[in-house]
């Protein structure tokens, strides 16, 4: 059923908007979710988790089960298994033996064919626990309160980075402003909860996931059954969004899973329902930033000391690689000297904390703009004029003392923001009229792909483009589509290099089985990274276009020249690219309620070149939503170890009536080594708009702001400061 | 697992309430919600249920002598489109969760779940409403401040079901609405605060207030009302420090989850004022 689809691309700038390719199955309902897909004699899996944030795990008393029922946990690992998830560390384990180490750690698994049956059983299954001392703050963590939960110190990771000669200048007599800045947790509020089904099929064990990463997965479950990574199977679901969330964590749901596949050879599904994905789900990682900065007497900024932790709950998981890239972000889009930067991931008894979109820039750069905007208040300047100052520059120099390869285009971008959003004479106005309103604004970037040299040394990603004799084209990526166009984008991609209509082009759906292993759908890193080698594929298969029956082409990933980095001392080029960003946002304060209107956002992307102006526009506008939302509404407390705002009536996430439209503008900055010159850019769009937002209220109500979510009763107390 | 009753007729659900005391489903929109559980099994009711939805004889409004009559399964999409409901709880109940919830959800579940945070219960208390009840053998009204006694807990009785609310027709010279949500549309109550004003020749004859989501239950108080009748401008702008304070003194809000009790207090206080504010205006 091939309905027409606009092939102007073709003549005209790729980035002509075509429908997506999954919009009308998706718009439609035909689309298959993992919960909506049949399997013969599936049977239904619940997870047994900890009540306890910390305990011993004394005993487990599960009921006579009836028929077909089974209790899964870590003693029906097989013989050479592991109880452990090869995660990017493996510490996570499988089943909770012995401790448990946060609410919500899986402890077994109920699995039996009536999920009615399972709800009763799960209620007689009694565990009984000796109580330990928690931690749950970033402070409790570090002062190990309770002994330490990882290592001798609950320090997950630990980084110094030093740029100039901060050490003189604090030894000196400059101005010394400090500051504390705190972010929040973050729930990834997909609309598809997390899901998969197992299955064993011909001597395989086949995953069928809402995933980011089916290779991930392979690699983190082959060695609980001490199996060949080929052994293990992951075929994507369609997958109703993810943002991270379905980065590492549906790992610690397979887990479990291919053991009680192993077990019961039988299909098994797990999928959450929404309460169970908002409590017992990995959020993003809480941070505390803290800032000494010194200022000699015509008001400059002369150095840094910058000390980030972040709150990596139970298990390290990623958390370190989220560190690294919050420190190399902490410095936003500014070229300061003399800059010292101390970053720790502290273990705490709360859900381990993972990946998502931005990974570990917006909390650095929600600090670094706040901060910076602290010190224009601090000298009485605009925020925008005082940061302009420090705009890095092509060829200067960032926090890993690597370099600026590419035109900078920050002053024209911040041109084309103050003007769209009169940034200049509306605070003007309002700051005479004394009204409570104000416009924000924010600076920042992202680099593409993997930290480093990781797409190098780590990644190595592979793609195939292949022909067929009837001259239609796949291509085999294990990228996913989970809702930001991937599929759409790179099918236009190969289309436009070979010059055929995008009907011609098919996106093969990511099996380990099929695909080859371009990496994992993250890091802003599938366009850039992955798109450029769909790009070289398909220029490949161009020049065999007339050959005789099927035909194939396989591209591997190479560095582009130039780039130097050293992963042992993180110095040199952390990211070849970066997107840059600029967000402005006018907010007015209710005087009786502290309730902020938001009245307009503008925002100005550099991205390189869009792929496609309609999903790049949804990109923006998703992001920066979702970033308003961080800021603004979604507050997340722990409360003895538990997620408080644990359903939709109460974790707040905005709906189309809480902000305007975004006005959202790009420049075109071709990046040489990206496919038609994209940059990354799905990350990007999240990072500055809560910075923007906090900068806005802040303006407004006239106080220094200092933490997020900036929501009404925040303000109220502030304002009785 | 619960047993549940579709009652075809109005005689047949109160029967059936009366012989096993089911639960009344009206919409569901609390209920199911209370009583969720996980994906692909049933419900999780600890009593037997009875669906009241389908019963055509409890829907329907209309003006009765100087009342409006809201039969109790009346959805609340229906008041918030007619022309002879209060446009203060049209208001209330338009800016309740969203429209496929308003075309489930009635004003009777909102009263009966007896949450300090209904948004229509606070406008109703402001209204002076009542509510009827009906057994098979009994037909009683009483004010809606004497059906709710606490949070979730109501005077209704095994054997009843709400039947109508009655609210009184008043003609107020002004009134003051505001929900202060947790945020723009399709949300939960942090608190609420309705006010009502007649103003004859410059004097008050009629003041209402209530308060919502600030305590155990919906807060308002006859006798500092009855304090402001009569007064003219003068007298209202002196007294109104000393009603502040009084007010602020039934005002209990808690922390919880949606909002913490500094701000609700703070809030409610901001709003009486402009509540007093246009009394003044009213009176000047
Ligand atoms: C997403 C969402 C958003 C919401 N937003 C709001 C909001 O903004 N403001 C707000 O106030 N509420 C809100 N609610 C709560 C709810 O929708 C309202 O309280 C609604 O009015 C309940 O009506 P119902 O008919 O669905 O009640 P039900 O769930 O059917 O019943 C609620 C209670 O009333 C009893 N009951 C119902 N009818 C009768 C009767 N005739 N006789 C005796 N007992 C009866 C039931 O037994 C039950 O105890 C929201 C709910 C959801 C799920």
């Amino acid at each position: 059923m091939h309905q027409s689809i606009n092939n102007d691309f073709l003549q005209k700038a790729i980035g002509t908007p075509v429908r997506r390719l999954d919009a009308l199955d998706k718009a439609s309902g035909r689309a298959k979710y993992i919960a909506d897909m049949k399997f013969d004699g599936l049977l239904y899996a619940r997870m047994i988790r900890s009540s306890r944030a910390r305990a011993r795990l004394l005993h487990v008393a599960v009921p006579a089960l009836p028929e077909g029922y089974y209790y899964i946990s870590s003693n029906d690992i097989p013989e050479g298994g592991e109880n452990r998830l090869y995660m990017i560390t493996n510490d996570w384990r499988v089943f909770a033996e012995d401790t448990v180490r946060y609410i919500g750690e899986t402890i077994g698994l109920l699995v039996g064919p009536d999920r009615n049956v399972l709800r009763d059983l799960e209620r007689e299954i009694k565990i009984s626990y000796e109580d330990l001392e928690p931690a749950f703050t970033i402070d409790e963590g570090l002062a190990v309160k309770g002994g330490p939960i990882h290592g001798e110190d609950n320090i997950f990771a630990e980084y110094n980075l030093k740029k100039g000669d901060p050490d003189s200048i604090f030894s000196g007599s400059y101005r010394i402003v400090e500051d504390e800045i705190l972010t929040g947790f973050q729930e990834h509020a997909y609309m598809e909860p997390q899901g998969m089904v197992g299955e064993y099929k011909n001597g395989k064990y086949v995953i069928t996931a809402s995933c980011q990463c089916p290779y991930y997965m392979r690699k983190a479950v082959a060695g609980i059954l001490a199996v060949d990574q080929e052994d293990i199977v992951v075929s994507q679901a369609i997958t109703g969004g993810a943002f991270g969330g379905k980065e590492h964590f549906p790992d610690v749901i397979a887990g479990p899973l291919v053991v009680a596949v192993h077990v019961i050879r039988k299909p098994v599904q797990i999928v959450f329902d929404r309460h169970e994905d908002i409590s017992f789900t990995a959020k993003r990682h809480p941070s505390r930033t803290r800032f000494r900065t010194a200022i000699d007497e015509n008001n400059r900024i002369v150095g840094m000391d910058i000390d980030i932790a972040i709150n990596g709950g139970g298990y390290q998981s990623c958390s370190h690689i989220v560190l690294q890239r919050a420190m190399f972000s902490v410095n936003s889009v500014y070229d300061l000297p003399n800059i010292r930067i101390r970053g720790r991931a502290v273990a705490t008894n709360t859900f381990p904390s993972d990946a998502f979109r931005g990974f570990g820039a917006p909390q650095g750069i929600f600090a670094c703009e706040m901060h910076m905007s602290h010190l224009a208040r601090a000298l009485e300047m605009d925020d925008a004029e005082f940061k302009q100052q420090y705009f890095v520059q092509t060829g200067g120099t960032t926090v890993t003392n690597g370099m600026i390869h590419e035109e900078v285009k920050l002053p024209e971008m911040l041109e084309k923001v103050l003007e769209s959003s009169g940034y200049i004479e509306k605070n003007r106005l309002y700051a005479g009229e004394g009204a409570a309103k104000a416009v924000g604004i924010s600076f920042y970037n992202h680099g593409g792909g993997f930290t480093g040299d990781g797409e190098k040394e780590i990644i190595k990603a592979r793609v195939r483009v292949s022909r067929d004799q009837n001259h239609k084209v796949t291509i085999y990526v294990s990228n996913v589509e989970m809702g930001q166009g991937f599929q759409t984008t790179a099918c236009k991609v190969a289309a436009k290099v070979l010059g055929i209509p995008l009907q011609d082009v098919f996106f093969q759906n990511p099996d380990t089985s099929v695909v080859p292993n371009s990496g994992p759908t993250v890091a802003s890193r599938s366009m850039m990274i992955v798109g450029k080698l769909v790009e070289r594929a398909a220029r490949q298969l161009k020049n065999s276009w007339n050959d005789q029956g099927a035909v194939d082409a396989e591209e591997d990933y190479v560095q582009p020249p130039g780039i130097e980095w050293n992963s042992t001392t993180f110095q040199g080029d952390a990211y070849p690219a970066f997107g840059w960003g600029i967000c402005a946002v006018e907010v007015a304060v209710d005087p009786a309620t502290a309730e902020v209107e938001t009245k307009g956002i503008w925002t100005v992307h550099d991205i390189g070149v869009p792929i496609d102006d309609l999903i790049v526009h949804g990109q923006v506008h998703g992001g920066v939503i979702q970033a308003l939302g961080y800021g603004s509404l979604e507050k997340l407390e722990v409360k003895n170890g538990a997620f408080l705002q644990n359903t939709f009536a109460d974790y707040i996430i905005p709906t189309t009536m809480d902000f305007p439209a975004v006005e959202s503008d790009l420049v075109e900055n071709p990046y040489e080594y990206g496919p038609f010159g994209a940059k990354g850019m799905g990350e990007l769009v999240f990072d500055g708009a809560a910075a923007a937002y906090a900068a806005a209220v802040q303006k407004a109500v006239d106080r220094d702001i200092c933490s997020i979510p900036v929501n009404p009763e925040l303000i109220m107390k502030l304002r009785q400061a | 697992m619960a047993v549940s009753y579709v009652p075809a007729t109005f005689e047949e659900a109160v029967r059936i309430r009366r012989e096993t005391g089911a639960v009344p489903v009206a919409g569901g929109t609390d209920l199911m919600v209370r009583y969720r559980s996980p994906a692909g099994t049933l419900p999780d009711f600890p009593w037997p249920v009875m669906f009241i939805s389908g019963l055509k004889e409890m829907k329907g409004l209309f003006l009765e002598g100087a009342e409006l009559v809201i039969k109790a399964g009346t959805e609340l999409a229906v008041i918030e489109h007619s022309e002879i409901v209060h446009p203060v709880l049209r208001e209330a109940v338009r800016q309740m969760a969203a429209p496929a919830l308003r075309n489930l959800g009635t004003l009777s579940g909102n009263i009966c779940n007896a949450s300090p945070a209904g948004d229509a219960v606070c406008v109703l208390y402001a209204l002076g409403a009542e509510v009827e009840l009906t057994s098979s053998s009994r037909m009683r009204r009483m004010p809606i401040e004497h059906f709710i006694t606490g949070p979730g807990r109501t005077v209704l009785k095994d054997d009843e079901l709400m039947t109508a609310v009655r609210i009184p027709l008043h003609s107020d010279s002004a009134s003051f609405y505001r929900k202060v949500g947790t945020r723009k549309a399709n949300a939960l109550s942090k608190l609420s605060c309705t006010g009502f004003i007649t103003v004859t020749e410059n004097r008050i004859v009629d003041m209402r207030l209530a308060l919502g989501a600030v305590g155990p239950m919906v807060v308002r108080s006859a006798e500092l009302e009855s304090q402001c009748i009569g007064m003219d401008l003068n007298q209202f702008s002196n007294f109104k420090p000393d009603l502040r304070k009084q007010y602020a003194e039934l005002v209990t809000p808690i922390d919880d989850q949606r909002s913490t009790a500094e701000y609700r207090k703070e809030t409610t206080l901001n709003l009486i004022d402009e509540f007093f504010m246009l009394i003044e205006k009213e009176l000047s």
